[in-house]
């Protein structure tokens, strides 16, 4: 089994931020439209400092993506329907069944995946991301979560992540952690981070490396501190909707309730 | 009747929809006979699944122009990526080159030739067709040639494609008074600097790749992103270099280096000299090198004898056994060393000796032609197109600098302070038609009132561009261009990045990615453009070229090549390269030829103007996600840094009540205020006589719907001009700010 991770190398990165637009054009990302979108969506960079750390004066950056965790707080929240899913290992053939809901974690490459067409786009595990790592995009028509794929897409294709091809730095470096001879497996051996904290332990196989004031720099400002507060009025209200939509979309709109509903939402397009 | 619900009114209609669940029990049994809804695909395809890969793009986003391909999905361009062929860029392109989609696309472009039929700064437009932009363009500049002469026409070209205009107005019309402003700006200093001193032109000629030790003065490397510039220097790094970094600032470079500088602004000459100073004392230069390719160096050696380490260190505000140390690593790690010679270089009006003192530097230490010193890559030969020169003497002639016997080291050009003065007193003649192409000089030239005044006293002005700019508000006929994405019109060469890599070298020329026709827009590439106002000018019978696609072909000739040929080779053709190394460089220490011309001939510090009380020095610089004001309207790229935080140092901060993230404005020195805001990034990475921005941001031109208003103009507090005496390039960074917040002036403490 392997375990997708990437290592960002902070001695290489120069916060150009070729990474993220990168992303943001391989999957259509929308831009979003308050500051907070903006800084945390599928694929960024901050810049951090320069500030004084207690080893000298530091400057660098948190290029930031899914950690793809090993225990994803995002996976448990998602209110839609389990169905059984069939998995196959890309590398041995093996299968393995799943009840899951519209968000996983790929049982032989480790990455956190969400499958649209059932993605209610309710937002609970965006919500529930202590990293800010997922969106909802809104600028589709039918909005739903997305996130950072590891672009197992083009993996599969012999392609590396858009943000690892890009990076003029090759300060981005995608592989598998299981795998001692791979260069991520490598970073870790020397040392590579991860962003956890004493109450936000889930796992992620996303790691830093760099000089010590630069770390000492994004783990004192970039790790989360706390396991986000769920948002209990969402997750009701995603829980109440479901039975509701299953039956407004096996109905193609007919009946009564549907009709309510459009007339509730034909209200709302002339706010 | 399809259900297009978004996620707002999915929340906001739950509760209606939880309450009408009560009935679900019909629902389920009208279920199975209802028709099946309809799924849109949710997921974006990848740039990879379903594109045609075009090739022989050229990237400019910026103007190092690395060598793209383009996914196109049904005739849209859907995602640029480096040409994985390249041996520049490779496969890497930056955040602007990444960016470059939401120019082609962005609806915000100039589509039609527009006719000006309000003010010129209040423009109203009106659309025109070609024919009619075309005459009266063509009109109105025959007239002002006509009636002034051909020097009556001043022109502001900058890119690839205003190549070819500014060579018909200065070759074929006959005026001289071409600013290139952005280069002028930029890079000429540093050119005919070093022609004075080692005979070449530098480029960005430094090994840095491998080199032991990297020294940059004012580089902000990360920030100022090139791709295959950064590959050298990030390799350089990564075997080991020493990085030393001068600047006032802790810029993205200073956090990678083993040494900063933190100098006072505008002293960086006296601490070059101090260097110099001390490895002549100490006999740590290279002796042999001098003594076989230095000229004037007993002259130089005692001229420069003054400049003590205490001398600077005072001077300069270091301490004198950094520079010590300094002097020191470049010495230990000499010759291989890459004393770059910087990119934007003009600073405060005394720049040309210190790009002087930095080549004499690079020679001092023998650090030319040998590995991690000044090599120039050994590119590919290619032919030329474009205009004959029948009128180069009578430019010649009516050049401004030379009328006055001024500015003797000026770089090709005039000197836009010169034009814009002509302009604006007319003398010692009228210049009465403005032609802007590709540049927009409100934010590249210092004194936007003065710029403004030359542009008002103008009987015609004519704006070609992609995209409106600040410029493009003062217009009399606004024309659209095609994109770089659309368009032939540059060859791209060189060698590989890495010196160290097997000799190669490569030719590309930018082709079209995407079709430039579509429904919605008119827009057409230069060398129609230009042809079709020659032709109406009365200039026709010197046309060489048909078209862009012409030229490039004609250019091509030379190397063997085609368009065609050059497609089968996806875009760009290698060749087996030569060894750059190896090839000396004689050193004008002391040069007769300064001398004669009334100049310094050894390398001179001349001090600035010091910040009046209350002021800090206001310095700019670039930031990665975009190439000055040309990308501000880039959705993409506006979304990672919206507007540009005015760096302040930390303790000051704490005197004048400022927080991290206050809005702020800024007046300067003769009382001029920024015309909007921005927030200040309070830190200790700045000295305290020195606040810094991002140049670039704060467009005032509404047509900018992304970026107008956007941060703080940093051009428009540069009111002071300090003038450069050996080339007459404008220094920048001798104006002065206080902060403002809620209307209250801050003083700055010192």
């Amino acid at each position: 089994m392997s375990q997708y991770g990437m290592i960002i190398d902070l001695e290489k990165c120069v916060g150009c931020h070729a990474c993220a637009i990168a992303c943001r054009a391989e999957w259509e990302v929308p831009t979003g439209k308050d500051s907070a979108e903006r800084e945390r969506r599928r694929n960024w960079v901050t810049r951090l400092g320069p500030t004084k750390t207690p080893k000298g004066l530091a400057s660098t950056y948190y290029p930031g993506l899914c950690n793809h965790c090993d225990k994803p707080a995002c996976v448990d929240v998602c209110p839609a329907d389990k169905v059984e899913v069939t998995f196959t290992d890309a590398k041995s053939g093996k299968t393995k069944k799943m009840e899951v809901a519209a968000t996983w974690k790929d049982p032989f490459n480790g990455t956190v995946q969400i499958d649209k067409e059932r993605c209610l786009g309710c937002g609970a595990c965006a919500d529930a991301c202590p990293y800010s790592a997922r969106y909802v995009n809104e600028e589709e028509s039918d909005p739903k979560a997305d996130k950072c794929t590891f672009c197992v897409e083009r993996v599969a294709e012999g392609l590396e992540p858009a943000c690892v091809q890009t990076c003029l730095a090759r300060a981005r470096i995608f592989g598998d952690l299981n795998d001692p001879n791979s260069e991520v497996a490598k970073y870790v051996k020397k040392g590579a981070a991860k962003l956890e904290s004493a109450k936000v332990k889930i796992g992620p196989n996303v790691r830093y490396y760099g000089n010590k004031k630069d770390m000492h720099l994004l783990t004192t400002t970039c790790t989360p501190q706390a396991m986000p507060q769920a948002n209990l009025r969402r997750t009701i209200m995603a829980h109440m909707l479901k039975p509701a939509m299953d039956q407004v979309k096996g109905l193609g709109m007919l009946g009564l309730a549907g009709a309510v509903i459009v007339k509730g939402l034909s209200d709302d397009e002339k706010e | 009747m399809a259900l297009n619900l978004t996620r707002r009114k999915f929340l906001q209609t739950a509760s209606l929809a939880a309450a009408s669940a009560a009935m679900s029990g019909c629902f389920a049994r009208q279920a199975n006979a209802s028709t099946p809804f309809v799924k849109k695909p949710f997921t974006a395809p990848g740039s990879f699944a379903g594109t045609k890969t075009a090739v022989g793009g050229v990237c400019e986003m910026c103007f190092w122009r690395c060598q793209l391909v383009g996914k196109v999905r049904d005739g849209k361009l859907v995602k640029l990526e480096g040409n994985p062929k390249s041996i520049d860029n490779g496969q890497s392109i930056c955040a602007r080159g990444n960016a470059g989609v939401k120019l082609l696309y962005d609806p915000d472009r100039l589509k039609f030739p527009m006719k000006n039929v309000g003010k010129r700064g209040a423009p109203e437009w009106k659309r025109i067709s070609w024919t009619e932009a075309l005459d009266e363009c063509a009109t109105k500049l025959k007239a002002v040639v006509d009636k002034h002469g051909p020097q009556g026409i001043a022109i502001f070209p900058h890119g690839s494609s205003a190549k070819y205009p500014m060579t018909f107005f200065e070759n074929v019309v006959g005026t001289p008074n071409n600013s290139e402003a952005s280069f002028f700006q930029c890079r000429g200093i540093r050119d005919t600097a070093y022609v004075a001193t080692l005979g070449v032109a530098p480029g960005e000629n430094v090994d840095m790749a491998n080199a032991k030790a990297i020294f940059l003065l004012g580089g902000h490397f990360g920030e100022n992103v090139h791709v295959s510039h950064l590959k050298r220097y990030l390799k350089g790094l990564e075997n080991g270099a020493k990085l030393i970094v001068v600047d006032p600032r802790f810029s993205a470079s200073v956090s990678k280096a083993d040494i900063w500088v933190k100098i006072k602004p505008g002293t960086d000459t006296a601490f070059l000299l101090a260097i110099m100073n001390y490895l002549i004392k100490e006999g740590k230069y290279d002796k042999k090198y001098v003594a076989e390719h230095g000229k004037g160096f007993d002259e130089f050696s005692k001229g420069i004898a003054h400049a003590t380490l205490k001398w600077a260190a005072k001077t300069c505000d270091v301490p004198e056994k950094q520079i010590k140390q300094v002097a020191d690593m470049l010495a230990a790690n000499a010759p291989n060393v890459s004393i770059h010679p910087g990119r934007h270089v003009s600073w405060h009006g005394n720049d040309f000796q210190r790009e002087r003192a930095l080549a004499c530097l690079t020679g001092l230490l023998g650090a030319i032609g040998v590995k991690g010193g000044f090599v120039a890559g050994k590119g590919p030969k290619t032919g030329k197109a474009g205009w004959p020169k029948p009128m180069a003497e009578h430019a010649e002639k009516f050049a401004l600098h030379k009328m006055a016997k001024v500015y003797k080291f000026s770089p090709p050009g005039t000197p836009t302070d010169l034009i814009r003065n002509a302009a604006v007193t007319g003398k010692p003649y009228a210049i009465k038609g403005f032609v802007a192409w590709g540049q927009n000089p409100i934010q590249t030239v210092p004194d936007q009132a003065l710029t403004i005044k030359m542009l008002e006293q103008m009987d015609f002005v004519m704006v070609c561009d992609v995209m409106p700019t600040d410029i493009t508000m003062y217009a009399d006929i606004l024309l659209p261009e095609s994109s770089y994405l659309e368009r032939y019109d540059h060859i791209q060469k060189g060698t590989q990045w890495n010196f160290a890599d097997p000799h190669q070298q490569f030719i590309s020329a930018r082709m079209p990615l995407v079709s430039p026709t579509a429904a919605d827009h008119e827009r057409k590439e230069s060398v129609w453009i230009m042809n079709e106002l020659a032709k109406r000018m009365g200039y026709g019978e010197h046309i060489k070229v048909k078209s862009a696609e012409d030229m490039i072909n004609t250019m091509l000739k030379d190397a063997n090549l085609t368009i065609e040929q050059l497609v089968k080779e996806d875009g760009i053709h290698l060749q087996p390269g030569v060894d750059p190394y190896g090839k000396a460089l004689d050193v004008e220490f002391h040069s007769a030829e300064l001398a004669e011309a009334g100049y310094p001939a050894i390398p001179t510090y001349v001090p600035v103007p010091e910040p009046p009380k209350g002021f800090a020095r206001l310095v700019y610089g670039r930031a990665p996600m975009h190439t000055f004001n040309r990308t501000q309207n880039n959705t993409w790229l506006h979304n990672e840094m919206p507007i540009n935080p005015v760096w302040l140092n930390d303790e000051c901060a704490k005197k004048m009540g400022l927080k991290d993230g206050d809005t702020i404005e800024l007046v300067n020195q003769d009382g001029v205020k920024s015309r909007t805001s921005s927030v200040v990034k309070v830190t200790p990475g700045i000295r305290k006589d020195t606040v810094y921005t991002a140049h670039g941001y704060g467009t005032m031109n509404k047509a900018m719907t992304v970026g107008v208003g956007a941060g703080i103009d940093d051009q428009s507090l540069i009111t002071k001009v300090a003038v450069d005496p050996e080339t007459g390039a404008h220094g920048m960074r001798n104006n002065f700010v206080k902060f403002i917040k809620n209307g209250k002036v801050l003083s700055i403490p010192a």
